[in-house]
């Protein structure tokens, strides 16, 4: 009763500021997330990267044994770079040559090797304007 | 085809209706002001809000109290604040009046 | 018939855009017959998007291919029910669905609340309005169901994944969810464009708010439950964009909930709550174009579509014009109440509120970032799973525990000393469970254990509340013990339905916890006649079967299941193969352990030519007790909602007392 200023403010303040730090320190321990790119920029890149593109066959081997093999090439189709990958780990359903997909990994020895189990396909467009055959 | 087209014809027909209904049914009415809450009834709705929100303040602390979240002292203590401004409330609403008694109060009163 | 669609949808067009201009003319004169003739167009322009939507439905069950909508979404061997779903399954269909839920929610918000809130209604129909005005006219001029064509042998047919019940109920829940926030908005900027900035605006919407917060958590659970038994990758909630677009609105949604409270008794955080609201709606917007653009990459996401930029455009012109309007009214805002104490209800509420809030922006962060480094770095980054999950756990788990804190201390200012005694049991209660469960092992994730812990408060402390509750009631004069409880929880709906809704969170932070912080995994090839172990489980591959039904081929490999010496029966796993749209579906096992709560969940991942399975399994703690806990969370919503009598007649009764008008 006695107080006049009321604790509110300061007890907002204090908050986000704990907030803020925590986010800080988060960001700045475990670093960012992983850049998002197409196959065409991929030469010459070091460290994990997200993989996006165009699944191209001939799609071989076996992702549970020695690891699938296949090609990545941009969505665009602008650019003509194939991305040779390696998978291995749980293959999506959907997936499969004409899909786009999404793959987390590294560049080696000019092989995408990438991260088990990290490919995502994208469900095959509902929400897209229409097309002639309608067959994805 | 011209099923579809009579349809939609209908359809604008109703939806014309509909938004001049209110004008076709009072033609020519008595008061055409919206029914809004002048100064004084709006500080009376006000106190009366005022009113029931003390005593469900009261009300909720009596049950927080008999059922334990509250203990003795802290209902103690609680309890003056609370009962002194639901009898505020309702002392305002009293020395306010009804509304009819409105016309006899000094002008400075009204909001 | 497409052309009576495409009219219905030009006429509510106009009726809303009648109402906006009307509604705004009438509320700024002050002319009664005008704001009825905006109410009337407000409730028309629901007639009319019914008679739309009839026009689509009635297409669709036809197989009507000339529509171009109806060809792209279903085809002749598509189930009926299915046919049905494809009304919101695509772009044009789930727009319009949107308008329909919209002036639905609009006509019955301004007709149910025209006796005692009418000072607000002559302004809610213009902002309601808006909004429509907004969606109609995307129908209209930008993505129209009712656009046809030459119509082909067969549509294209739907997606084997869209295939299931699920299809039917998540969908319209979400849209009734993120819908129902506009009602709450729209009061809102009434509140602040009629200058009534009390109270009346929150009671107004109480329910309104309720109901679309129940039906968005309603309808995750139901999607949650859908990644986990039919998409079947092994989790249920992947921090998709997608899957946060729903998640955000529903913490701001719940936030917003708490703080109305505060608002309620104390007349505090005016401004707030109106920065809240604004929040959850435009989260709601955001969510509606995130799901629908193609902006972000996400295992949901579609082609970029031409409704991305409007979208963008009106959530931008309705957060300008939203805080424009808090801005003017500043002044006028300000509370009539201090915050006493730092511990205090009020501020238990405002904690959770910080902490709800920084979450959802957290996860608004990760949503959003990769789009603004690809704007300022031009490369795109993408946020992981460790990202969300840390920040789950440091917002979530306080959270967790504030949800056992808030209701049992009192308003203004709680001393100390009762704080020992209210809390003591609940205390030896979470620290004893933390020591057995440490004992049982669960010291190998220490969130998962602190999960638990905090659980174990929580729960304490809702299980005090009805029980000394029961036993007030009782000593008032209740015949019976189920006759106190249940008047205790009819007399009080909103504290004890709020009450089973924390209890339905409760089971739902300790099935998360134990899913995700407990759980096994182990991947094997196998032949006929191999077994696996898993967390105690024996899994022996014996024989692999296919069979013929209507549209597909299923392929299932048999499993034999043991735990030590018990026999427990047999699990199928493998796949289905579509012939028709030539896609594989995967189609998990599942065997829930009644007692446990337990699943053993096996994926065939991948089904060679001579038999030869690898399998992926999963033991996974608890898990269904996130299920039961939507049931729950179902009974608390129902509970909180239903309509009080007494409530209503009270309301009534005060508008009398100041003589207004009984109708118009």
């Amino acid at each position: 009763m006695a107080r006049k200023a009321s604790p509110a403010r300061l007890v907002i303040a204090l908050a986000v500021a704990a907030i803020l730090a925590v986010f800080l320190l988060y960001t700045s321990i475990a670093g960012g997330g992983n850049p998002s790119i197409s196959p065409s920029e991929l030469a010459g890149r070091s460290g994990t990267v997200q993989l996006a593109g165009l699944v191209l066959g001939p799609v071989r081997g076996d992702a549970h044994a020695d690891g699938l093999r296949f090609g990545l090439r941009d969505i665009d189709g602008e650019a003509n770079t194939t991305v040779p990958v390696l998978y291995t780990g749980s293959v999506p359903d959907l997936f499969r040559a004409g899909r786009h997909i999404v793959v987390d990994g590294e560049l080696r020895n000019g092989t995408f090797v990438a991260d088990p189990g990290s490919m995502i396909t994208k469900c095959p467009s509902k929400y897209s304007p229409s097309r002639n055959s309608g067959k994805d | 085809m011209t099923v579809a087209l009579v349809l939609a014809a209908l359809l604008a027909v109703a939806a014309v209706i509909v938004v001049a209904l209110p004008f076709l049914v009072e033609p020519e009415p008595e008061s055409d002001r919206l029914g809004e809450l002048d100064g004084t009834e709006r500080r009376r709705l006000e106190q009366l809000e005022a009113r029931d929100r003390a005593l469900a303040a009261l009300k909720e602390l009596e049950f927080d109290h008999r059922t334990g979240t509250i203990t003795d002292e802290d209902y103690r203590e609680l309890l003056g604040p609370l009962r002194r401004e639901a009898a505020r409330a309702l002392q305002a609403l009293e020395r306010f009046g009804a509304p009819a008694a409105d016309e006899e109060r000094p002008e400075a009163e009204r909001t | 018939m497409p052309e009576l669609g495409h009219a219905a949808l030009l006429v509510t067009f106009g009726l809303t855009a009648y109402a906006l201009v009307a509604g705004v003319a009438a509320a700024r004169l002050g002319r009664r017959r005008l704001a009825a003739s905006a109410r009337n167009a407000l409730v028309g322009a629901f007639g009319s998007t019914l008679v739309a939507s009839a026009v689509l439905l009635a297409a669709l069950l036809r197989n009507d291919f000339s529509f171009t909508y109806v060809a792209r979404t279903t085809s002749e061997a598509l189930p009926t029910a299915y046919t049905i779903s494809a009304f919101w399954g695509g772009q044009e269909g789930s727009l319009l669905l949107w308008l329909l839920v919209l002036t639905g929610f609009g006509a019955a918000a301004v007709l149910l609340n025209r006796r005692w809130a009418r000072d607000l209604i002559v302004w809610v129909v213009p902002v309601f309005a808006a909004v429509a005005v907004f969606f109609s006219f995307l129908l209209v001029a930008v993505a129209s169901p009712f656009a046809t064509q030459q119509a082909p042998p067969d549509g294209a047919g739907m997606t084997p994944s869209l295939q299931n019940p699920y299809m039917l109920a998540h969908p319209p829940l979400l849209y009734l969810g993120y819908v129902g926030l506009t009602v709450p908005f729209a009061f809102a900027m009434a509140a602040l464009l009629s200058g009534r900035l009390d109270e009346r605006w929150l009671i107004a919407t109480r329910r309104w708010t309720l109901l679309a917060w129940a039906a968005l958590g309603i309808g995750q659970l139901l999607g949650a439950h859908w990644a986990y038994v039919e998409v079947g990758w092994g989790g249920y909630y992947a921090w998709d964009p997608v899957e946060n677009a729903a998640l955000m609105p529903w913490l701001a949604a719940t936030a917003f909930l708490h703080s109305v409270m505060i608002q309620e008794k104390r007349g505090m955080l005016r401004v707030w709550n109106l920065l809240l609201v604004l929040l959850a709606f435009s989260l709601a917007l955001f969510g509606t174009f995130l799901t629908r653009s193609g902006v972000v990459n996400s295992i949901h996401s579609f082609t970029q579509s031409s409704i991305g930029p409007w979208f963008l455009a009106f959530i931008a012109v309705t957060v300008f014009v939203s805080l424009a309007l808090v801005f003017r009214r500043l002044p006028e805002l300000r509370s009539p109440t201090k915050l006493e104490s730092p511990i205090s209800r009020e501020a238990a509420f405002l904690y959770n509120n910080l902490l709800l809030l920084a979450l959802c922006l957290t996860i608004l962060w990760g949503v959003v970032y990769p789009l603004l480094s690809e704007a300022v770095r031009g490369e795109a980054v993408v946020l992981g799973r460790s990202y969300y999950d840390f920040f789950l756990r440091i917002f979530g788990l306080p959270l967790l525990l504030l949800m056992g804190i808030g209701p049992l201390i009192a308003w203004r200012r709680a001393s100390l000393s009762s704080l020992l005694t209210t809390f003591r049991l609940p205390t030896i209660v979470a620290l004893a469970a933390g020591a057995v469960l440490l004992a049982l092992g669960a010291g190998s994730s220490v969130p998962g254990l602190v999960a638990y812990t905090f659980s174990a408060f929580v729960a304490t402390t809702i299980a005090m509340e009805f029980v000394r509750g029961t036993r007030a009631r009782k000593a008032l004069g209740a015949a019976s013990w189920p006759s106190a409880f249940g008047s205790l929880i009819s007399r009080n709906r909103r504290r004890y339905g709020g009450y089973v809704v924390h209890a339905a969170i409760v089971l739902l932070a300790v099935g998360v916890a134990g899913s995700s912080a407990f759980d096994s995994v182990k991947d094997a090839r196998l032949e006929r006649g191999e077994s696996m172990t898993v967390a105690g489980y024996t899994l022996t591959y014996r024989s692999l079967e296919e069979r013929q039904v209507s549209n597909a081929t299923e392929i299932r490999a048999l499993l034999e299941v043991r735990r030590g010496d018990r026999e427990l029966g047999t699990l199928k796993a493998g796949k289905n193969a579509y012939t028709i749209e030539d896609q594989l579906s995967n189609e998990v096992g599942i065997r829930s352990d009644l007692l446990t709560g337990e699943d053993l969940f096996v994926i065939a991942e991948q089904i060679g030519a001579d038999g030869v399975v690898d399998f992926r399994v999963f033991v996974k703690p608890l898990v269904n007790l996130i299920w039961i806990a939507g049931a729950v969370f179902l009974l608390g919503s129902a509970i909180t909602l239903w309509p009080d009598a007494r409530e209503q007649r009270r309301l009534v009764a005060r508008t009398q007392e100041i003589g207004l008008p009984a109708t118009r």
